[in-house]
Parts: structure tokens; sequence; C-alpha cells
């Protein structure tokens, strides 16, 4: 049973993602950093399913604690390794730049940019060494067009879609496949209060996507039919943007 | 350890791993080269040198590692220590 690890695992699309490849048989690693609570429901509605899974706590803005979590898991669990990994956690703080806080920029830079970097790196060694994995990184149309606003979510985004391009040529030949996802209008918390009524006519689709739509496109990626996709990054927005 | 011993070892996992030729494993081949082993390579390399020798490799001494007596060099140093 191949282990996967999603970051930002207890609500929105990596609550959705975690409950899909739980389906396809992976164990999976529910991250979360301050909702215990909502991350053990993921787990109970894995385990309802018949499927296998465990929880696990870390910031991902804090590389030690990352190397600590990842180290710890790893130390008890001496003969695996964690060979797909989905790099979903995120924070957003908007504010247009004239107004923007240099903490606002760096807090969301740390977080979604940096933290992509120190999970990936923690994990990257025993995918090379088994020859085999599976990095899938949930970015945003933000990072592909830039929205208003968001010029420190936008960068942080953009900055993984760059380093997924070129992760990806380094490590293909060992087998390891690197994508992002570009989620437009998931219904999550995230965007709760945007008028679907309204923004829908700008969408062919004529309406918000679902969390399980992301999930089922996370969980092909993850799977052996995607081997000869890599370094591409994937829209999945209704036709919003292509 | 002896070079000998290292040199056996090393070129067994060389061969294993990356399907190279006896014959190819000469003292002076170039590690990029000749032997066509790329950087990331040394991933797999400082893991098997780890286990079996004790000894750990880091970027620092990869960059110092051109033809194939330096890795074998290199391991006799730091497995005598």
């Amino acid at each position: 049973m191949k282990n996967a690890l999603v970051t930002g695992g207890s609500g929105g699309i990596g609550k959705a993602v975690c409950l899909q490849l739980a389906r396809s048989s992976f164990h999976v690693l529910i991250h979360y950093n301050s909702n215990k609570k909502s991350a053990d429901e993921v787990l109970s509605l894995i385990e309802s399913e018949g499927g296998k899974g465990e929880t696990i706590r870390f910031d991902v803005s804090s590389k030690k604690a990352i190397e600590s979590a990842l180290g710890k898991w790893k130390n008890d669990n001496n003969d695996n390794h964690i060979s797909v990994l989905v790099n979903n956690a995120g924070i957003s703080k908007d504010n247009l730049m004239i107004w923007m806080e240099e903490g606002e920029w760096n807090s969301v830079i740390n977080t979604n940019l940096n933290g992509f970097f120190h999970v990936t790196k923690s994990l990257l060694k025993d995918m090379i060494i088994n020859k085999w994995g599976r990095i899938i990184n949930i970015v945003s149309l933000s990072g592909l067009k830039g929205l208003p606003g968001q010029t420190n979510y936008s960068a942080a985004k953009a900055g993984i879609i760059g380093a997924s391009k070129a992760l990806a040529q380094e490590v293909g030949k060992k087998k390891i496949t690197v994508n992002a996802i570009a989620p437009g209008y998931i219904k999550t918390e995230m965007i709760k209060n945007l008028d679907e009524k309204q923004l829908k006519t700008l969408i062919p689709v004529n309406r918000f996507g679902n969390t399980e739509e992301v999930a089922h496109l996370v969980d092909f990626l993850a799977g052996d039919n995607s081997s000869y996709i890599t370094g591409e990054v994937i829209n999945i927005n209704g036709g919003l943007y292509t | 350890m002896s070079l000998e011993e290292v040199k056996e070892k090393v070129n067994a996992f060389l061969i294993d791993e990356f399907e190279l030729e006896e014959d190819q494993l000469i003292p002076n081949a170039l590690i990029k080269d000749d032997l066509d082993i790329e950087s990331l390579d040394f991933v797999d390399i400082a893991v098997i040198i780890e286990r079996e020798f004790g000894v750990k490799v880091t970027s620092e001494y990869i960059e110092k590692i051109i033809v194939l007596q330096d890795l074998y060099d290199f391991i006799v140093e730091h497995s005598n220590k």
C-alpha cells in the first residue's frame, strides 16, 4: 500500500483529495496544523468507507516542524516511505499592494511557497531512492493569471508553478512526476463570500466547481496511468481561463 | 577499509544500479561524461555509501568527485576515520 501525504487535508479541496486517494487504496496521511477535529473527522470518514489513514500535525511554514514531524513518521514506519505528496496547504491574506503590510506578504510566501519547498525536499530523497513518486501541487488561477488584491498569493502560486516545472525536469528520470493543478472557483470556505450567481456568468460551464472534481484529477495524477504527464499545470476552472 | 574492498563494493553497485560494464570502471573514468552518472544519481550513491561504509556524503564532497578514483579515495579516507 502506497502512502500519500496531503497537506491541508482537513478541509475543502484537501479533504476531498484525502477521501478520494483512500478510495484508490492509498494509506493517507491527513495533514493539519490547527484543526485537529476536522482532520479526525476526515480520518473517520475514510475508515467508515473501509480506507486507511492517519493524521499528522505540523506547521508548513516551519522547516523545523516539518522535518521533525516527517522524521518521526519515518522512524515510526521504518520500512516505509511517502511516495505521493499533495502540496495543498496554503493561506491567503488579500490586500491591494499599496496597503499590503510586509507581514502579509511574508506570511503568504512563507506558508505557500517555502512550505512547498520544505515539505517536498523532506520527501524527495525517498522518492529518488525508490525510483517512483508523484508530487502534485495545488496552485491557483491566481498564480497563472494574477488576481488583483492577491499579489502575495499570486506570487507564491506562480513560484510553485515555476518550481514544479524545474523539479519535473530534475527528477523525471527517476520516475517521479511533478505537476500543478490550478483550480478556478471551487466551492470551499475560501470563496464562501463570493457571489456565485454573479460570477458564474463569467464561467463557460456556468457554475462553481466541486472539491470532488479536483480530487479526481489529483487521484489520476497520483496513479500509474499518468506517468507520461509531468511539468504540467492543469487548469480546472470550467473554462474560465485557458 | 582497504582500497580493494571499496573498489569491489562500489563497482558491484555501479554495475547493478547503472547498468555499466566492468571494463568501463577504470580509475580515471569521468563520473559524468564517461559513466553518464548525473548529479541526481549521487543520491543513490550517497545512500549506498552510507549503508555499506557508514560514510556520510555531503554536496560539498560530491563536487570534488570527478573521476572514479576520487570516489574510492573519498570512501577509503572517511571509512577509516
